[in-house]
């Protein structure tokens, strides 16, 4: 089946890739752009692994055929840190000694930050629905909700 | 072994809680898994699946398939000279023969280009069966005249219950099977069962059951396969054992297991689940057979139909009390369903059951029954949250009977340490009664009486407060670890444990005190099996009781060669030198001293007469440490619907030394989670053919955030002997409580007992119907 062009920008960086009509977001940025931080934990939607950020929002990746994504904005789990220094999240996950294998993390990640985005002062509510879409088999999720909650409220008043 | 090494100076190591060093590659995306590995020329399996339980393969014609562009091989049971009808094991039955005996069996194996023409090559792959009867229930299984599982005079598999407990199985009593589907049979009695019933006032008996549950790992499996032009095999595995890994395959292939490395790539959970070898055999026969690296990911679909999911149990139990509280009898079959291959850790079951508390006249049978769905292997504590819902329900039963306290009689009734356990060994010291205590002095538990008077008032549904105890007797293995010191004068830690749970972080705090050196100056390295000392299982709750040790005990090899070189160099007795902030110092003179960094540099130097500091250790076991959690929920049930939520829930968890509280923590959260899963919402449901009714994680309902509140952890500390600095196994008892703490919640609750899981809201709903 011949390959068709994709060009989006992926983490800022605008990007052009060859991708099957077939392929989903999560496989060219997976085999194609060799972006492996976003996991394929399911494929079909139910345990957020794969979540990237399309034009700031949160989406399945592995949902989302890759041509879906043309002239739009990917962020990645690799996109969030600034220039070497860690998103607050990420240093609060850190920090807490959230990640056991790892696996779903990435995808908690993106899941925690559009909550933030959406509401910057969560309640504990908030944070578990909004993370409800991330399976995670290893921690129980108490350490993911008190980094959340401990990284919002370090957050400035007003940041989005 | 216990201990404390002196320093002057505190050490920063054991008992501090810091995070993991591999944090920031995981929040980052950085740490790779199996699955994120491509090697040039890389190619994709897919394996054609079995779609009957139970089916005869007359015919395989795999023409069309081969003739498909971009497919490199495809490969069937002949193919593979190597594979034995009698398999010994599931890894062992790496294609299907000539029968299949579980819907999901691998019959037929592809490597292609690309996974999607994997796919369509599967598809081209006629396959003609003759579908035999199925067994599907293991009730029905046990009977005479059962269609048969296995082909017949296959050996039992105890390989499992071996690695993962140390309750050996020989001492237990077995009879000839007596049916074609009962693959292993243990038997403990003492005492006389039938005058003690005839003597008791209270006797209570009750079905227990617990379905299938997945382990729910997140990364799927997943294994990477290339062969080298000397034949050497060279293995990218998501394994918790390396070396098993390296053992299983050579044997499975007919290789030297000298001729396989597997290199343990970071594990995305496990569980029990990535012991046995499952897909590894099959991608090193694509590999071998097109000569590229061949790489396999199973979907998550694979994983639930076709995975090594924990065993269903069914636990008939009977019990006979005096009135005044005495334990009289204790009669009990338990039945595990293996599914289509033997391997269940049944002696676990049979022995709890008559061995946490103090029964003076028992008798259990044990019964390891196959049946055609996919066997089973470990799941954390394997058999042990079935075992332990059955026995502390039926505590809460007979001390609600008696009306006594439902802590106090266990308490009362409590193995202890000396005591025999019902296959006769000696009952090692353990903290079951401090966390009993503990979570009993808890608030929530002091106060729920107050809870249970919410109900029905403001909007509430019904309330009720449940706890039980559960725990685990930790596995033993050989292992080893060495300790060398840098020129730097730091410390390098190598053992071939795969971290799946946070231990490499604990075994390097080990290493720190027991050297004297701060945990920022050691680094810890999991070696593969070419390179790394012989390292057991990450399983059983026995990484830091036995690799532990071996780091422990190869840090003071090395900082005893440490202070002799120092002695020889300060002129002082070895017996006067201390390591302090980097240094070796005579004890009290503290401007006298050489640092580590020059002792480390000399044994690197041309022509040095100071050899290199290399501490090893390599020991094995013989002493187990019983490691218990209890766990407490608060819950309130919704009368109408069924649903339950909780509002609190506790683990109370014996560490006998937390080396990293956070880790120990981060145990105790994640597995009272997965217990609170089995006992609430997981199950894998079957039809009468065999096929799996949700195999997807929309339909297997593993908990999410919103389902659960924090979880509370409290941590107890009794010393194990023979444990490093006092630790004992932190993984397993969390998971094993919450069943029977929340089946006695809902019975506070709501005054109906539930004896099978999960807790759904309609078995809950239909009971609480049933008794208006």
């Amino acid at each position: 089946m011949a390959k068709l062009a994709l060009a989006c920008t992926v983490n800022d960086e605008p990007v052009e890739v060859l991708v099957r009509p077939y392929d989903t977001l999560l496989d060219a940025l997976r085999e194609e752009l060799r972006l492996t931080g976003p996991k394929e934990g399911c494929g079909t939607g139910d345990c957020g692994a794969c979540t990237v950020h399309v034009d700031g929002k949160p989406v399945a990746s592995c949902l989302m055929l890759a041509m879906q994504a043309r002239g739009r904005a990917v962020l990645t789990i690799e996109g969030l840190a600034n220039s070497g220094a860690l998103h607050p999240l990420q240093d609060a996950f850190v920090r807490l000694g959230v990640p056991q294998c790892g696996f779903c993390i990435p995808g908690v990640l993106m899941a925690a930050v559009a909550v933030l985005a959406e509401h910057p002062r969560p309640t504990d509510e908030q944070i578990r629905y909004g993370i409800a879409g991330n399976l995670c088999r290893c921690t129980g999720y108490t350490k993911m909700i008190t980094a959340i909650a401990e990284a919002a409220a370090a957050a400035p008043a007003g940041r989005a | 072994m216990a201990t404390v090494m002196k320093t002057t100076r505190e050490v920063k190591g054991v008992g501090l809680a810091i995070p993991r060093p591999d944090g920031p590659e995981k929040v980052t995306g950085g740490t790779e898994y199996v699955a994120d590995l491509k090697p040039k020329g890389m190619l994709h399996a897919k394996l054609l699946r079995s779609p009957h339980a139970h089916a005869r393969i007359k015919r395989i014609d795999t023409s069309k398939a081969k003739a498909l562009p971009g497919v490199r091989a495809v490969l069937t049971a002949k193919d593979i000279p190597t594979l034995k009808r009698k398999a010994p094991t599931r890894a062992h039955a790496v294609l299907a023969i000539d029968r299949v005996v579980f819907v999901g069996q691998p019959v037929a194996a592809v490597a292609a280009d690309e996974p999607a023409i994997a796919e369509e090559a599967l598809d081209l792959i006629a396959v003609e069966y003759e579908v035999l009867p199925a067994a599907v229930d293991p009730l029905a299984s046990m009977q005479p005249g059962a269609p048969p599982v296995a082909e017949a005079g296959t050996e039992a598999d105890t390989s499992e219950a071996l690695a993962h407990s140390g309750v050996a199985a020989a001492k237990s009593e077995a009879g000839p099977p007596r049916a074609v589907n009962i693959s292993q049979q243990v038997k403990l009695q003492r005492g006389d069962v039938a005058k003690a019933f005839g003597e008791s006032d209270v006797v209570i008996e009750k079905t227990y059951r617990v379905p299938m549950v997945h382990q729910g790992y997140l990364e799927p499996h997943a294994v990477l396969a290339q062969w080298d032009t000397n034949g050497l095999l060279t293995l990218w595995a998501s394994t918790q054992g390396s070396f098993n890994t390296r053992s299983e395959v050579a044997d499975i292939l007919g290789l030297e297991e000298n001729q396989v490395r597997v290199i343990p790539v970071e594990c995305g959970g496990g569980f029990g689940g990535k012991i046995r070898a499952l897909c590894e055999p099959i991608t090193a026969a694509l590999a071998k057979a097109t000569g590229r690296p061949v790489r396999y990911v199973m979907t998550r679909r694979e994983e639930l139909e076709a995975g090594n999911p924990a065993p269903q149990v069914i636990i008939k139990l009977k019990t006979g009390v005096k009135r005044d509280g005495t334990l009289m009898a204790l009669d009990a079959d338990t039945i595990v369903e293996s599914g289509a291959f033997s391997g269940a850790v049944l002696t676990m079951s049979a022995v709890f059951l008559a061995s946490v508390y103090k029964w003076p006249n028992f008798e259990v049978r044990g019964f390891e029954v196959l049946t055609h769905k996919p066997s089973i292997a470990a799941y954390r504590a394997p058999t042990a949250p079935h075992t332990f819902f059955a026995v502390d329900s039926q505590m809460e039963l007979l001390a609600r009977e008696l009306g006594v306290d439902a802590v106090e009689f266990r308490l009362r009734h409590l193995i202890v340490e000396g005591d025999a356990m019902a296959n006769g060994q000696k009952w090692q010291s353990n903290g079951a009664k401090e966390v009993l205590r503990r979570i009993a002095e808890h608030p929530l538990w002091r106060n729920r009486a107050a809870w249970s008077a919410q109900s029905g008032k403001d909007g509430h549904g019904l309330c009720g407060t449940g706890l039980a105890l559960g725990g685990w007797i930790p596995g033993l293995q050989p292992t080893g670890a060495t300790v060398r010191l840098n020129p730097d004068g730091s410390l390098s830690v190598l053992t071939g444990q795969v971290d799946i749970a946070g231990t490499n972080i604990a075994l390097a705090q080990i290493a720190a005190t027991a050297y004297g050196l701060d945990i920022d100056k050691i680094r810890i390295t999991t070696g593969d099996t070419d390179v790394a000392p012989m390292t057991g299982l990450s399983a059983g709750s026995k990484t830091i009781y036995t690799v532990g040790t071996a780091v422990l005990e190869a840090a003071k090899d090395a900082r005893k060669q440490t202070l002799e070189i120092a002695a020889k160099e300060m002129e002082a007795a070895v017996e006067d030198l201390e390591i302090e902030d980097g240094r070796v110092v005579v004890r009290g003179v503290p401007d006298k001293g050489v640092t580590l960094a020059s002792i480390g540099k000399k044994g690197n130097l041309y022509m040095s007469k100071v050899p290199p500091v290399l501490g090893v250790s390599h020991p094995a076991f013989a002493v187990q440490a019983p490691a218990f959690a209890a766990e407490l929920a608060r819950i309130e049930v919704d009368p109408d619907t069924g649903q339950t939520t909780i509002h609190d829930f506790v683990v109370v968890q014996d560490a006998g030394k937390a080396i990293n509280p956070l880790g120990v923590e981060g145990q105790m959260q994640g597995g009272a989670v997965q217990s609170i899963g089995i006992a609430l919402t997981e199950a894998m449901m079957y039809d009468k053919d065999g096929r799996l009714m949700n195999p997807s994680l929309l339909d297997y309902r593993k908990l999410t955030a919103a389902d659960l509140p924090n979880i509370e952890t409290i941590i107890v500390e009794v010393p194990a002997p023979a444990g490093p600095f006092g630790a004992r196994g932190v993984g397993e008892p969390p998971i094993v409580p919450a069943p029977a703490a929340l089946a006695n919640a809902v019975h506070d609750a709501t005054g109906v007992r539930l004896t099978e899981l999960p807790l759904s809201p309609e078995r809950i709903a239909l009971a609480i119907a049933a008794r208006q």
